[in-house]
């Protein structure tokens, strides 16, 4: 069954146009990222979803009901907020079982599901504490007792580890997926960070100025960028433009500015304009001269301990390649680089998945 | 810091020391406690429970028009200016003044009650000018005070995040019960104020009461004026004095008491 699924959704706030036509099929129990940059529309869908925003166009579907004329407190979803939204004149407690209390969930049960929620986050020694009593990973767990003890359909989470330092993000989101996952509800979360959108999630999706460019599992939407936007917003990328000269074998050849180079790819034709990138930490050092090696000279080399980050200039470009520790570069010092043939992807021919 | 203590306390402290018979302005001073028999007449009674109507009545009827202007006018709304511009008015308009014009609305033959008349709500016209219930005056209090307490009101209410009300109206709370156990709680420290403000002005009030309110019982305030300047009893008119004072302290810690549980839920 559909956990969640939007049909053609839009939404403008005047002349601006929040977002854009999405489409959107969530498995029930699945837990998603909206990633993208700031004022891409990851949070008004998540508001739109929630049921703060009306779309002006399109429908939003929860477990197969259509939503789109619920007032949020009917939608039964549980959403944790960037800035926590505890209600700080209540307990920890009272904030818990606020929810249950709206739907008028007896007194002995709304005890025993907010003290199992509680247990849940760990947090059951500070039940009579108010919200500013707390630290702000204990807040932001309050939340999540919040959000799950009502049982709901969907998790929302809006940037919740937004105002946390570090290392309590990486803790605390391990902890937010791990509870997902015992629970299986179906979770939507929507961050601009990159690296917690691929460790959490089962799949992500890639917004960019109110549209969805891609669809994918991590592994997949990193290997495997449709677009330039996906290529330089995910990871680190080395994108560049041809047009596709000869086929053979299943590799194509594709003149650049700085030379040609070698794709194994498919479905390209011959005279064919294309963007393609590549991985600096897909490029090798050349072991024998061969197809796809460049022959540069150092313009920058940083040392990060676990790899060296190294800028390289040839034919006239910058290219970034990461190699893992091994000697020492110089400045100015010539280097022969290899891009491997399968490394190379095509990028902008349409599609989203 | 001593001349700003002198400043406030002498009024209080000469007014407390003229109800025991000292310092007083006509005849001799001497300790007594005889003024103090006042305050089991009946008059005296009559005028309090009178003005403690009138207070807590205004203080409350105020409030009760001026939070729900309050959340409506936190949202931006393309009348919101214009709404702003005009509930300032009466700011510009002194008490006395204010009460001549209400009277215009709510005499027998004023608008108000055309209107009531017209529209059948009511069969002929009701007395609201010099009634005994203090209607009149209430009415008057209100739309004197409202600019006052919604500024006051609109404050706490604006402090309010929208991501806690976001978050209590996903949780299940509708319109009703989002205000009840989210606005309401959280703007308390501004209705408090408000509420203990508009009660003070209202309890201790001359302007309005004298022209507007019944000829009996006066309030307070009227009654303390008479004692004095009709009866020549400034002892007198001084326990009426005190008695203002204490009741105020002791409605104000009663407010704020029914704050602090509303406060909790």
């Amino acid at each position: 069954m559909s956990g969640l699924r939007l049909t053609n959704v839009t939404k403008s706030f005047g002349d601006f146009k929040a977002i854009d036509s999405i489409d959107l099929d969530v498995e029930e129990g699945e837990f998603i990222t909206l990633l993208g940059p700031s004022g891409c529309g990851k949070t008004t869908t998540l508001r739109t979803i929630a049921g703060f925003h009306s779309p002006d166009n399109g429908e939003v579907y929860i477990k197969e009901r259509l939503v789109n004329n619920i007032p949020p407190s009917r939608r039964n979803t549980g959403m944790c907020f960037q800035s926590y939204a505890l209600f700080p004149h209540m307990t920890v407690y009272d904030n818990v079982r606020f929810g249950l209390r709206m739907r008028k969930i007896a007194q002995a049960e709304q005890r025993r599901r907010v003290t199992e929620a509680l247990r849940m986050v760990e947090l059951e020694q500070l039940v009579g504490r108010k919200p500013g009593e707390l630290s702000g990973g204990q807040q932001q767990r309050v939340a999540l007792a919040r959000a799950i003890v009502i049982e709901p359909d969907l998790l929302l989470f809006d940037e919740p580890l937004s105002n946390l330092d570090a290392k309590l993000r990486e803790s605390v989101r391990v902890e937010i997926r791990n509870l997902q996952k015992r629970l299986g509800i179906t979770s939507i979360y929507v961050t601009h960070d990159q690296a917690e959108a691929l460790v959490i999630s089962d799949r992500v999706v890639i917004m960019n100025q109110g549209k969805i460019e891609q669809i994918g599992d991590p592994h997949w939407v990193y290997d495997h960028p449709k677009t330039s936007f996906v290529a330089g917003f995910i990871g680190l990328a080395n994108i560049r433009q041809g047009t596709v000269q000869a086929e053979e074998a299943g590799t194509y050849r594709i003149k650049a500015d700085f030379g040609e180079v070698y794709a194994r790819v498919e479905g390209l034709r011959i005279g064919e304009t294309v963007s393609f990138s590549f991985r600096p930490e897909d490029v090798v050092i050349a072991g024998s001269p061969g197809r796809n090696t460049i022959r540069g000279t150092v313009h920058q080399a940083i040392f990060m301990g676990n790899l060296t980050d190294l800028f390289v200039e040839f034919g006239g470009v910058i290219f970034r390649a990461q190699l893992a520790k091994g000697r020492a570069f110089k400045t100015g010092e010539p280097i022969e680089l290899t891009i491997p043939e399968d490394a190379i992807r095509i990028l902008d021919r349409g599609g989203t998945t | 810091m001593g001349y700003i203590i002198f400043f406030i306390t002498a009024a209080v402290v000469v007014t407390l020391f003229q109800s025991v018979g000292l310092f007083s302005i006509t005849g001799t001073s001497h300790f007594t406690l005889e003024p103090w028999k006042i305050v089991t007449s009946r008059e005296v009674l009559d005028s309090l429970r009178f003005s403690l109507t009138m207070g807590v009545g205004s203080s409350v009827g105020t409030i009760l028009v001026a939070f729900p202007m309050a959340l409506y006018l936190r949202k931006p709304t393309p009348v919101k200016g214009a709404i702003g511009s005009i509930i300032k008015i009466p700011l510009f308009i002194p008490a006395l003044v204010a009460t001549f014009l209400i009277v215009n609305v709510i005499s027998y033959d004023g608008l108000l009650n055309e209107a009531l008349v017209f529209l059948h709500v009511l069969r002929k016209p009701a007395r609201m000018l010099n009634d005994k219930g203090g209607i009149g005056v209430i009415i008057i209090q209100i739309w004197k005070n409202l600019p006052f307490v919604l500024l006051i009101v609109s404050a706490s209410v604006a402090g309010i995040r929208d991501d806690t009300i976001d978050a209590a109206k996903n949780l299940g709370a509708g319109p009703f019960s989002v205000v009840r156990f989210v606005y309401i709680p959280l703007a308390m420290p501004g209705i408090l104020v408000a509420m203990i403000l508009m009660f003070i002005k209202a309890f201790g009030d001359y302007p309005i009461t004298s022209i507007e309110g019944p000829i009996y019982p006066s309030s307070m305030a009227v009654r303390m004026y008479t004692t004095a300047t009709l009866y020549q009893q400034w002892n007198q008119a001084a326990v009426i004095g005190v008695l203002i004072i204490v009741t105020t302290i002791f409605v104000v810690a009663g407010y704020s008491k029914l704050a602090g549980m509303v406060g909790q839920e």
